[in-house]
């Protein structure tokens, strides 16, 4: 018999396989959300065991072939390493709220706006069109190397990649439409160390990126009301600032589910966040940090223009203080805020003389 | 406003990333300014179109200029201008040739259009018990396209990765596929574990290794994930559309190739890129068929999905002969796809095709 005809079905079924399948008699229903993620986790289709051993990229639950070929190299395998408790239902949200820079924002409500506002606003725009692909570009290394066994946790980090392509579009949009043009770069986001992008570790990757770095930056998104001049850019504001907190939500959750299954990396988290609260005011990859040029751009769009820069100077010292609140807020709610009882954070006593001040 | 970008100054260092933590309260410096008027083009006014304000209407002046070779090693964005002295991220990738499609800033802006969630916009409710060998099958087959999804996903967001900044609509567009490959992800296994049945057998997957060590490059992981693969896949979700049992499999079918139609529009302008821009990468191309194409005879030598579809398509074991006969005819219709591709771009595969592909011609 020739190996062509091998290939063409034969009369007969082997049917070998309808007993190698995994659990039967499974009849997931849809709740009032529709077939959710959350949904079809039962049976042992559940929750995922602690430490995968899938290299062939077989789909949680289905039946494994002996001789099926090794193609994973995994590096993330452990469960405490990328997993969070509520990643099915950040994944649904982001499915549902996903929008389009191209008709969802209402560009026609930009006018012509005095130079110094415009040369502002490109700035900070090409700041965003900068940064906001650093959160596509990690994120999409970290889902190539996890074990498909923990699936829900890279659905949402490839939502986040979907999501950061689209910050990263309207931001260049905004930038075009308005008579103005992209600006200088910040080089905020270069390989150094420290950098998200040299993060060796999930963990470590997700408290620079979520945490400490989108943190900052949803802050300001939520306080994009401020700086807005038209309705499109108040859009833009809303529409990403609603994006950020699924992703900052991803990160708290991810190192409070770390923190509770391995207490022993608890030390290694607490000098990634020394690392992260050393950025998040003197770094550069926070626009409104005290060193970078799109800080000035907020200024003087905080103010209403160059003459009333020191009138934004106040709003943004106030927006930084949000951000400092905030994270503080979120590292408590991951389980290591002892860190800022205990003396260990610098953060807290420059919030506190911020306070003070 | 003045470009003042050709400054002899020397070059500033780049901002500090690790400097020691405050001790005082940050106090803002006096503003310095220096950055106003730091652009390559000022005066750049898009306006939407009637389809809103697409990626591709921003492509104007020398944002639209996409140059053979982006040297940039950080992540200016194509246009702005870059800061001198920033330390290299290392992109892998950063030839055009190696990555671009004119088509991509379309596909980017329709694959936000044709957005779709498969909670919400498949009619789970029209899923009703099917006889065990039909659920069996349909089962098996929706594990294995979860598969095929999940070898989508890890191939893309691979490479995507290394892509330099400068191309950023292939960036952007990519982006879409491994989100559409969730979504596929996703919805197979919602499909299998709906209706009474469960996950099937894992497939063999030897594509899936071929697709992800895909080491010469992008150019090569298109060909196998797109054309090889991806045909393969969309030609199955044609059928499957057409055989579907309820109006929820039809749904799926649907949207997935709606979504396929896009993949597949960006490998084949890709690849037809790369052949006019190349030297060689036709013959290149061709011998990577000749590969890949008994990596794929080898897996379809694996009875499972080969049975399981037979059945779904004959609606029943006892109709296998029929199930058969529709299975040939699909493979049929992917070959012929799939000559025709490679023919348009200029790849000659007449010489060395495996009988075992070119028999499924012959029989219909």
């Amino acid at each position: 018999m020739s190996e062509a005809e091998v290939l063409q079905p034969s009369s007969t079924l082997d049917l070998g396989w309808m007993d190698r399948q995994g659990e039967w008699g499974i009849r997931a229903v849809p709740g009032k959300q529709g077939l959710s993620l959350a949904d079809i986790q039962i049976g042992s289709y559940g929750e995922p065991e602690e430490r995968s051993d899938n290299q062939t990229g077989r789909p949680r639950g289905a039946g494994a072939r002996p001789n099926s070929y090794r193609i994973g190299g995994y590096a993330v395998m452990s469960k405490s390493e990328i997993w969070l408790d509520n990643a099915s239902f950040l994944y649904e949200e982001a499915l549902q709220r996903q929008w389009s820079s191209a008709t969802d924002v209402p560009w026609h409500t930009i006018k012509p706006l005095p130079d110094d506002i415009e040369e502002a606003e490109c700035q900070l725009a090409t700041f965003f069109t900068e940064v906001e692909f650093v959160a596509g570009d990690v994120p999409a290394r970290w889902i190539a190397s996890t074990t498909p066994d923990f699936f829900e946790p890279r659905q949402c980090l490839l939502a986040q990649v979907m999501d950061e392509s689209r910050h990263m579009d309207v931001f260049r949009k905004r930038a075009l439409a308005n008579g103005g043009g992209l600006m200088q770069t910040s080089g905020g986001t270069a390989g150094v160390v420290g950098s998200i992008d040299l993060a060796r570790d999930f963990t470590e990757m997700s408290s620079r990126l979520h945490i400490s770095g989108e943190g900052a930056v949803l802050t300001m998104f939520r306080m994009g009301e401020l700086m807005a001049y038209n309705e499109a850019e108040k859009a833009m504001y809303r529409l990403c600032a609603q994006d950020e907190a699924r992703h900052v939500a991803f990160g708290v959750m991810h190192m409070r589910y770390m923190s509770e299954t391995a207490p022993q990396r608890r030390e290694e988290i607490q000098c990634y966040l020394d690392e992260a609260e050393r950025q998040i005011l003197a770094g550069s990859q926070n626009p409104a940090g005290t060193q970078t040029d799109s800080s000035e751009a907020l200024a003087i769009l905080l103010g209403g223009g160059k003459d009333k820069y020191d009138e934004g100077v106040r709003k943004l010292i106030a927006i930084r203080k949000r951000q400092v609140q905030e994270y503080i807020k979120r590292v408590r709610s991951t389980g290591f805020g002892d860190r800022f009882d205990n003396g260990r954070s610098q953060l807290i006593r420059t919030f506190d003389d911020h306070a003070a001040a | 406003m003045t470009d003042k970008t050709d400054d002899k100054s020397p070059p500033q260092p780049p901002p500090p990333q690790t400097a020691p933590p405050q001790t005082a309260p940050p106090q803002p410096a006096p503003p310095n300014l220096k950055w106003m008027g730091k652009t390559h083009q000022w005066g750049t006014r898009v306006k939407p179109g009637k389809h809103g304000l697409r990626l591709g209407d921003l492509n104007v002046g020398i944002y639209g200029e996409v140059p053979p070779v982006w040297t940039d090693q950080t992540r200016a964005p194509r246009g702005a201008v870059s800061r001198r002295g920033v330390p290299p991220l290392g992109y892998a990738i950063r030839d055009k040739v190696d990555l671009w499609a004119d088509s991509a800033a379309d596909m980017y802006e329709e694959a936000i259009q044709r957005r779709w969630a498969p909670a919400v916009d498949v009619p789970w409710s029209t899923v009703k018990p099917l006889p065990d060998d039909v659920e069996r099958s349909i089962c098996q087959v929706c594990t294995e396209l979860s598969q095929y999804a999940n070898a989508d996903v890890e191939s893309v967001t691979y490479w995507q990765s290394q892509m330099a900044y400068g191309y950023h609509e292939i960036k952007q567009f990519l982006a879409t596929v491994s989100f559409d490959g969730a979504r596929h992800m996703e919805v197979f296994r919602k499909r299998a574990l709906c209706n009474g049945g469960g996950l099937g057998l894992e497939g063999p997957g030897e594509v899936n290794r071929m697709i992800l060590e895909s080491r010469g490059g992008w150019t090569e992981a298109v060909l196998y994930l797109f054309i090889v693969r991806g045909l393969f896949t969309q030609t199955m979700y044609r059928y499957l559309h057409r055989y579907a049992h309820n109006d929820a499999e039809r749904t799926i079918f649907a949207h997935c190739l709606e979504d396929k139609a896009r993949h597949l529009t960006y490998a084949i302008d890709h690849l037809r890129y790369a052949v006019n821009h190349q030297d060689d990468q036709n013959l290149i191309l061709q011998q990577l068929c000749f590969i890949g194409e008994r990596v794929l005879v080898r897996e379809l030598k694996d009875v499972v999905l080969r049975e399981a579809l037979t059945i779904v398509f004959g609606n029943g074991i006892s109709e296998a002969e029929e199930g058969g006969r529709i299975f040939r005819r699909m493979m049929s219709d992917y070959i012929t796809r799939y000559l025709a591709t490679l023919k348009w771009l200029g790849v000659e595969r007449r010489t060395l095709f495996p009988e075992e592909l070119s028999a499924y011609l012959k029989a219909s």
